[in-house]
């Protein structure tokens, strides 16, 4: 078996908020392989986004981290800050979800890449500059040299996103991290991005974790997938295996948000298979099985016990006592 | 169709078989951590509302069931008494006026004004305000001029110029501080709802059909006043302070009248001499100052106001 | 429950018409001084049906949020007709405009942002009927009662709340039972469900169709994500930069699109379907600014087939299947055009899949 890039386990992050307990990520573990890319799925309050902060080092610090996150090795929770920043940026990035907000609206944006260059390498202004065009042309900005003079506010959606890659890029990491960083925007821009994230990949040898909600994303773009809902991992297959044809979802969650996601294919005005309910409240999970209140196959058992994450097929894992027939819904 | 789990340990890289249905975690976040969120959100609304509740049931429900010596005539030969001396509480000023209480009808006075100013400036400013952020295009227009021309005299000056005008007394004395404060307020009230405005829920409200005058009210008016409300707890300390600076400079309340404000102002003279009486008072207006802002701070944590 | 809305309308007309709208805003610099003219939307005509549900596709910049807007004359279209019901809209001022605009009704894209924080959800659903003085006070609580039912929340758990005590989804709820109060014929949702997680999502898109069903009610469906806009529409406009690209029944624009930006669309949505290719980014370069948009057809500088008769002349509308029209000189019916600056249509049917591959292009440089 290779290497694993990065190695989670048993990942548990929780906090206290306005005196209750939030229980945010609840036992997740997983691993990246070099040059793969993986997608985290999951609705809002699933956790995808705490965990993958956890591992960064970027929460609060009232946040309260159990468990294992090994890059190369070298175990990352626990760290000091100022152990996490040597990690940050030179083994692993991440891209945020809005640009707008990530970057210094005062500052030119070539300026900022120098900048992250120069916390990580002592290079002198003038080489940290060269290597930031050359970043600019990496991340397929037309037009470099004049790109970075601007401010970001003279760049378009998509330009800033690209500005932001070729920041977390400043420093060859080896993991890059891309949190909900096409949500914002076009579809077309969207194809774009990706594109670019997978030549990048290519050329600099990078894994790639894609957090998002869109699991269109996850089936066009990633070699494997992983599930959350509220906190766990819930599914978790090869790509291929879980989208292709007969492809075999069985977390009954996983089947709703696919049976949910408008598809092309269906005719107008059809009426969708809903769930209903909503995500459960972080402070109150339920006994057994967090999907069972809103199952429409639930069972006795998923509403005593919590089903475990279990290989239950070559390479596909799920958490689900009564997991749907093989080839849909069930 | 519930497929048999083997037991195992899973050190592997890729975690492959897991263990059964692991036992209910432990909690992460210690209760003791949680107990301590909890209590201090209780202790920042209590702690200021208690020192206000002092503060006010001193002021103005004590003098009321206890008699309190006169705060104006004192006995010449009871001067310069220090504090916790028999029947005077706080002591005695140089001409014999019993401390404690010229602090207690002071503190009257100057709430008094504080809360009369901000409650006029509020209403004629959130007025203004509301009127021009709301109507926009001209009227906007002019009416920002107005407040920011009321906002560039210099309000010291302003001041002065409107308590000679009127003649010294409490009431002038705070038309005269409210008339600084409008346009402060206006600015405020007009801000607040130019966010307002462009928020989803005013457009909602029109396309229900409803008209102008009743936004205002159901709509904009609640949504601000908590922020407005906020903001003008920590105005009261200010204006007792300019309060005390007018009378000191001779408009306003006219000495032996007490007031806080009057009390600072009067004390700064004997500052390197006889500090106390500077800082009993100074004391006194900084914790209700503390009292009032803790006090806006917890309303706006609850409320959710920005 | 109340009976299908009965229009005003003649069969065979229109609900709504709307006849070469034009929004343009004004963009100033920080003096004050005028800085240039934002083209939002540019001479846009579309038509719905009493009964049909039109969706409006586009991406950021093409104008589908503002061209809702300026039907609602929210704010007023700088140029252009709107009528609605037979009524010109456009030029309707105060008590008349209130009146006529009491059949068509709003939904936001923010659910909560679209709800008084302050206000109960009674009142929130009620505040409509207040406004026209619709029924007294106890009709108007039953009212309220029966159409927070449609929407699917118990009145007794939900109207006594408050908005921050709902989740996206119930909001979204009340604010479409807001909007039905007054029994509209028109609904005009503009990315109504676009901040919804997905399970939620299909909650919403389900009453959207219960009300279509029971009610009568048209739709004007504004959304970015076009397998939605395909689900809930019956015909299909996709707009760019302000202009109208192409329009048709929703099946005929999916499977035969016509202009090729939609194409474009099309190959960029990564899918879910086993046996999808990936998605590909066959819409290259960046959206121009529509303070100056180019000349001629606007999306010329990144459209493979794009030729110097497209910088030159801005393509018209035509009809090229039934009911379905493209403002395009070479749609995707033809052959891409030759690299020569000549607009002849070959007659060959052209494989709609090879239509997206890139052409040498003589198009014009891109401001």
């Amino acid at each position: 078996m290779s290497e694993a890039l990065l190695e989670v386990e048993d990942l548990r992050v929780g906090f206290a908020a306005g005196g209750l307990e939030v229980r945010a990520v609840d036992g997740v573990s997983f691993s990246v392989a070099p040059g793969n890319t993986l997608a985290i799925i999951g609705e809002s309050g699933s956790g995808k986004t705490v965990s993958c902060r956890a591992i960064m080092g970027l929460l609060p610090s009232g946040a309260n981290i159990n468990g294992s996150a090994r890059l190369r090795g070298t175990e990352l929770i626990g760290l000091s800050d100022s152990e996490m920043r040597k990690h940050r940026g030179s083994d692993m990035a991440m891209v945020f979800q809005d640009p707008a907000r990530s970057l210094n609206p005062t500052i030119r944006v070539g300026l900022q890449i120098a900048e992250a260059i120069r916390t990580h390498h002592t290079v002198s202004k003038r080489e940290a500059q060269t290597q930031a065009v050359e970043l600019l042309r990496l991340v397929r900005i037309p037009a470099a040299e004049r790109r970075f003079h601007e401010y970001p506010h003279q760049l378009s959606g998509g330009m800033r996103q690209r500005v932001m890659i070729a920041m977390a890029l400043a420093c060859r990491p080896k993991l890059l991290i891309a949190d909900e960083a096409t949500t914002a925007l076009d579809v077309t821009t969207q194809a774009q991005i990706m594109e670019l994230l997978l030549d990048l990949q290519e050329e600099l040898d990078m894994a790639l974790i894609m957090i998002s909600h869109d699991l269109g994303l996850a089936a066009s773009y990633a070699d494997e997938v992983i599930v959350m809902y509220a906190g766990k991992i819930v599914e978790q297959a090869p790509a291929a295996q879980l989208f292709g044809a007969g492809g075999a979802v069985r977390m009954r969650y996983t089947r709703a948000l696919l049976d949910a996601i408008p598809h092309m294919e269906r005719p107008a005005h059809a009426e969708l298979p809903i769930v209903g309910g909503r995500p459960p409240d972080p402070t109150a999970l339920p006994p057994g099985c967090s999907f069972a209140p809103r199952c429409h196959h639930a069972q006795d058992d998923c509403r005593e016990k919590v089903p475990a994450l279990a290989e239950h097929a070559p390479g596909h894992r799920w958490a689900c006592w009564h997991p749907c027939e093989n080839g849909g819904a069930a | 169709m519930a497929l048999p789990i083997p037991e195992g340990s899973a050190t592997t890289a890729l975690p492959t078989l897991a263990t059964a249905a692991p036992p209910p975690l432990p909690s992460l976040v210690s209760s003791r951590q949680l107990r301590m969120q909890r209590i201090g959100r209780s202790l920042r609304l209590w702690i200021p509302v208690s020192i206000l509740g002092v503060i006010i049931f001193t002021a103005f429900i004590w003098p009321l069931v206890y008699t309190l010596p006169s705060p104006t005539n004192g006995n010449i030969l009871d001067a310069g008494l220090p504090p916790f001396s028999p029947g005077h509480l706080l002591g005695t000023d140089p001409v014999g006026v019993d401390l404690f209480s010229y602090y207690v009808y002071g503190t009257q006075t100057s709430l008094e004004i504080a809360v009369g100013t901000t409650i006029i400036g509020m209403a004629i400013g959130c007025a203004i305000g509301v009127t021009a952020a709301f109507a926009g295009g001209w009227v906007d227009a002019v009416l920002s001029r107005v407040l920011d021309i009321l906002i560039a005299f210099p309000a010291l000056i302003l001041v002065l110029v409107v308590s000679y005008a009127l003649g010294p007394s409490k009431l002038h004395l705070t038309y005269a501080l409210a008339f600084f404060s409008i346009p402060v307020f206006g600015r405020v009230a007009r801000g607040a709802t130019l966010v307002l405005r462009s928020s989803p829920f005013m457009t909602a409200a029109r396309l229900s059909g409803t008209r102008n005058w009743r936004i205002i009210a159901r709509h904009i008016m609640p949504n601000i006043l908590p922020g407005i409300i906020s903001f003008s707890l920590l105005g009261l300390g200010l204006v007792i302070i300019i309060e005390g600076a007018i009378d000191f400079l001779g408009q306003g309340i006219e000495p032996p009248q007490p007031s806080l404000g009057q009390a600072i102002a009067q004390g700064q003279t004997t500052m390197t001499a006889t500090p106390e009486y500077v800082l009993m008072p100074s004391i006194g207006l900084l914790i209700l100052v503390i009292a009032l802002n803790m006090f806006g701070d917890a309303l706006r944590e609850r409320w959710g106001v920005q | 429950m109340t009976v299908p809305q009965q229009n005003a309308t003649p069969a065979g007309e229109p609900l709504l018409s709307a006849r070469d709208v034009v929004q343009e805003f004004v963009v100033r610099e920080r003096g004050g001084a005028k800085a240039g003219v934002v083209q939002a939307v540019s001479s846009v005509s579309f038509d719905v049906m009493p009964g049909e549900t039109v969706g409006i596709v586009g991406e950021t910049g093409s104008g589908k949020s503002t061209l809702a807007r300026a039907i609602l004359q929210s704010p007023r279209p700088k140029s252009g007709s709107v009528v609605f019901r037979g009524t010109e809209l456009t030029k309707l001022r105060g008590r008349q405009l209130l009146q006529a605009r009491r059949n068509m009704q709003f939904v936001f894209q923010d659910p909560f942002g679209s709800l008084d924080p302050k206000w109960r959800v009674r009142s929130i659903v009620e505040e409509p009927l207040i406004a026209y003085h619709v029924g007294n006070r106890a009709s108007r609580r039953k009212r309220v009662d029966e159409l927070l039912d449609i929407v699917g929340l118990d009145p007794a758990r939900y109207a006594k709340r408050h908005p921050r005590e709902l989740s996206g989804g119930q909001a979204q709820r009340v604010a479409i039972a807001r909007a039905v109060a007054l029994e509209p014929s028109l609904l005009i949702c503009d990315e109504a469900v676009s901040s919804l997680d997905v399970l939620i999502q299909a909650q919403v898109l389900n009453v959207f169709e219960r009300l279509r069903k029971d009610l009568g009610l048209s739709y004007v469906f504004i959304a970015h994500d076009l397998a939605l806009v395909k689900q809930v529409s019956d015909r299909v406009a996709v707009m760019y930069l302000g202009k109208l690209c192409e329009t048709g029944p929703g099946e005929s624009v999916y499977r035969k699109p016509l202009h090729p930006y939609t194409r474009g669309l099309l190959d960029s949505i990564p899918s879910t379907e086993p046996g999808a290719a990936r998605a590909s980014a066959t819409v290259k370069g960046e959206p121009p600014s529509p303070i100056n948009p180019p000349s001629g057809c606007r999306f010329r500088t990144r459209c493979p087939r794009a030729t110097d008769l497209c910088a030159d002349e801005e393509p018209l509308p035509r009809e090229l299947a039934p009911g379905h029209l493209v403002a395009c000189h070479f749609p995707l019916t033809e052959a891409a055009p030759a690299a020569a600056a000549n607009g002849e249509a070959q007659g060959t049917a052209q494989n709609t899949a090879a239509a997206g591959t890139a052409q040498p292009t003589t198009s014009k440089a891109v401001s």
